[in-house]
């Protein structure tokens, strides 16, 4: 056990230097344009009432969005924006990742010092000014000598509150797509690495406490006329944030897993004259990580340059590929049918199969590949003892006794459209719902503290907590079978399409169970990549290696 | 020197009146108090002066030209201020509390300098230990010295003070007083200084503009108003130093039998 903690932890510093370098990176730029922006706004607003009130509101409304709602709010503005560049200047800006965090940290960042300058100012003592002017300073004079010096500890007070908020909602940008400290906690979170988690939220928090105590040591040699202090200070932050700029060309180099098992880039053998390097995509769950690892595999062996961008929303990822952001994902035909087709019906498996890959090259242009050959559809499941002693084997057996039930789902799960079918077409009437990560989603019906989950047909877990799955006999639950999905740019790349070919129809479910299992298990516990490597080991498609 | 003609304030658009038409002529060299209660309208009188607020009507004449055709960061640069809460500047040194006009008039560095040190000594400060020392570590009256060396920094003659040492004890104010006047005298300054303590302004001034409701009631030197004041109200003014005078001199002549 105390062996996989360390090996796991190896993993985690291996990833140090490229998490911490772009957490630094983005929150350092975050902050500086948020000052800059907010430092002259706040001075307009303290000479000008009717600038002040507007302002101070817009900062405090943006202030109450939730931070994750904030980033997520980013992508479809700026996906509509590149659209409006590509049209004008024949240049597409990137939706994802960068671009919506630094907008959002800047937003967040700009209120308490927007407050604080106003506050600041307004508060310097008016025999202060008054001194000012009546010596012969112009009020621009006034401002920078007398009453900007003066506000300094308070604007600098919000500053430090500034950075606090921006270092800590940062490790929120990973699921746009932004990697940060909140890599490790996001895939931590979603692979049950736990050792993953505490090091993202270890790090998020020393980096922020690093950064507050380096901007107070800065403020009080200011005030105090310790020209030592601020020297210290400057070097500090310099260090900090000079060190967020270069760290990310050390990964690799800086704590380096032993056998060089780097993430994003593999040594790859022969035929490497790759052109372009394709971007992958995977949404936030265990079977998407292995996927996406797989198909990087799976076009290294083809002499195709691959990254991943992983963690990204179930919405997100699929307007990533419609608008070229990524080139490559795994999804699921009844989200497609149901959330994107927006249809009503379930036709059969076929039939969604089919509806779906000719609306998808008609509206978006994208290409299916075709299905992988598993399901991941949703299904009711309960704990077999407590399925028998009810005497429940189909969802329709649950209308019965469900007043007396507790049912779990994902957060996705309540609002989907199927929710509300099965709820009414098998009257289900449950006393209590609840929403969990898909972790403890699994812990909570394992532990008999909810009843029912709304479970996945390709998780490990249904069999390793001995899960039985509810029929559907009324045919609600439309099919999820898994499709390679290919964005309009790589919609036509025979070389892509060669490559990727191999893994159509190859994935039983069992197969897939089994990867999904060995990344979440307690013991001997797996990484997506090896996940991946296994995977396509079992089913075939990778080269004569050895485990 | 400082001429002001038929000058009125209002804030409230002609409703009120905080001065009221009001003349007075300043002669060179000359120290002229503003006498008065609080809100008679000497401080907006005095701030008038150097453009601190614009007046309503009426035209303000300063070193021969007017006021009003003036740059006021210009005009106020050309004239000393001493503030009522002495308003030394908590984030710069004594040294650089004075340099600050001559800062904002651009002289060279060492000029700067030679009259920073030269100001300390004229206010009685030793320039080594002064200089770097910080507003917040002086006592009351070294920060109002500090005051009057920054107003006189960029050599001017004219200098405006604003009860300049109301906030200070009885013992400091006294020698205060006693070297502003000597200073004035000697560095040929006009200055108008106003105050609402008649015996501050019967020690200091060389002419006592007595005010109420925004208007002068009655201008001249101490010996006149003491000798020929214009009506009640002065003579009330006048007669309430006179009165503690006499009664200190009751008290001391009740205690000497006992000495």
């Amino acid at each position: 056990m105390s062996s996989e903690v360390a090996q796991r932890a190896t993993e985690c510093l291996g990833n140090l230097p490229d998490y911490l370098g772009q957490h630094v990176q983005i929150s350092a730029l975050a902050l500086a344009i948020g000052i800059a922006v907010s430092l002259p706004l706040a001075i307009l607003g303290v000479r000008s009432r009717t600038l002040r009130w507007p302002t101070l509101t817009a900062a405090s409304v943006i202030q109450t969005i939730p931070s994750m709602a904030l980033l997520a709010l980013f992508f479809p503005v700026l996906v509509g924006l590149s659209h409006v560049t590509q049209w004008a200047l024949g240049v597409s800006i990137s939706a994802l990742g960068f671009l919506p965090t630094i907008i959002a940290l800047t937003l967040y960042s700009m209120l308490p010092i927007l407050r604080n300058t106003v506050t600041g100012i307004t508060g310097v003592d008016p025999a202060m000014t008054e001194a000012a002017r009546g010596l012969g300073m112009t009020s621009m004079q006034v401002l920078t000598r007398v009453e900007l010096p003066l506000a300094l500890p308070v604007i600098i007070a919000g500053v430090r509150t500034a950075t606090v908020w921006v270092v800590g909602i940062a490790t929120l940008s990973a699921p746009i797509g932004q990697t940060s400290l909140g890599t490790y906690i996001f895939s931590g979170l979603h692979m049950e690495n736990w050792i993953a988690v505490l090091f993202g939220c270890v790090f998020a928090a020393a980096l922020a406490l690093v950064l507050d105590q380096l901007i107070g040591l800065m403020q009080s040699g200011v005030s105090g006329r310790r020209s030592g202090r601020v020297a210290a200070a400057g070097i500090g932050l310099a260090v900090v944030i000079g060190g967020g700029a270069i760290l990310p060309a050390f990964q690799g180099i800086l704590f380096a897993p032993p056998e060089g098992q780097a993430r994003n880039e593999k040594p790859r053998a022969g035929e490497a004259k790759a052109e372009r390097t394709y971007v992958i995509g995977s949404k936030t769950f265990a079977e998407q990580y292995i996927l996406a690892a797989a198909i990087r595999d799976q076009l290294a062996d083809h002499g195709l340059k691959a990254r991943l961008r992983e963690g990204l929303g179930s919405a997100v990822v699929f307007r990533a590929l419609a608008s070229g952001e990524i080139d490559c994902y795994v999804d699921y035909s009844g989200t497609i049918w149901v959330n994107q087709m927006k249809r009503e019906t379930i036709p059969g498996r076929r039939a969604v199969l089919e509806g779906m890959t000719w609306w998808l090259a008609r509206e978006h242009g994208i290409r299916c590949l075709g299905p992988l050959g598993f399901e991941n559809a949703y299904a009711l499941a309960m704990q077999r003892k407590r399925a028998d002693d009810l005497g429940v084997r189909s969802i329709a057996d649950l209308a019965e006794p469900s007043p007396n039930l507790h049912i779990g789902g994902s957060y996705e799960f309540f609002g989907r459209p199927e929710w509300t079918r099965l709820r009414d077409a098998y009257y289900l009437n449950f006393a209590q719902r609840r929403q969990f990560q898909a972790t403890f989603m699994y812990k909570a019906v394992a532990t008999g503290e909810v009843d029912v989950i709304a479970a996945f047909t390709s998780d490990g877990r249904i069999a390793a907590y001995d899960l039985v799955t509810l029929e559907d006999p009324k045919g609600v639950i439309p099919p999820y079978d898994a499709v390679l999905l290919l964005g309009r740019r790589g919609a036509d790349d025979v070389a892509l399409a060669r490559a990727l070919h191999p893994l159509v129809g190859a994935i039983p479910v069992e197969t897939m169970r089994q990867a999904n299992y060995a990344v979440m298990r307690d013991t001997d516990t797996k990484t997506a990549d090896q996940a991946g490597a296994w995977l396509r080991r079992e089913i075939g498609v990778a080269p004569g290696k050895n485990p | 020197m400082i001429r002001l003609d038929s000058v009125s304030k209002s804030y409230d658009g002609g409703t009120t009146w905080a001065v009221r038409a009001l003349d007075l002529h300043v002669r060179e060299g000359e120290l002229m108090v503003l006498l008065g209660e609080s809100g008679c309208g000497k401080t907006t009188t005095l701030k008038m002066i150097n453009r601190l607020i614009e007046p309503t009507s009426g035209r303000i004449e300063v070193d021969g030209t007017d006021a009003a055709d003036r740059n006021p960061v210009d005009l106020r640069r050309r004239i000393g201020y001493v503030f009522q809460r002495i308003g030394l500047f908590p984030h710069m040194t004594v040294g650089e509390n004075v340099a600050v006009v001559p800062k904002l008039l651009g002289w060279p560095k060492p000029k700067i300098d030679g009259r920073v040190d030269e100001l300390l000594r004229l206010v009685d400060m030793a320039p080594g230990e002064f200089r770097v020392r910080m507003p917040r570590n002086l006592s009351g009256g070294q920060q109002q010295r500090i005051g009057v060396a920054r107003a006189l920094a960029a050599r001017s003659n004219i200098m405006l003070m604003d009860e300049p040492f109301g906030a200070l004890d009885p013992l400091t104010r006294a020698s205060l007083q006693d070297e502003y006047r000597r200073l004035h005298g000697r560095l040929g300054l006009t200055t108008v200084m106003v105050t609402h303590d008649m015996t501050e302004a019967l020690l200091m001034a060389d002419r006592i503009a007595c005010m109420r409701d925004g208007q002068i009631v009655q201008v001249g030197s101490p010996h006149d108003l003491m000798t020929r004041p214009k009506d009640d109200f002065v003579r009330g003014l006048m007669q309430t130093p006179k009165e503690h005078a006499d009664r200190l001199e009751s008290i001391f002549q009740k205690q000497e039998p006992h000495d």
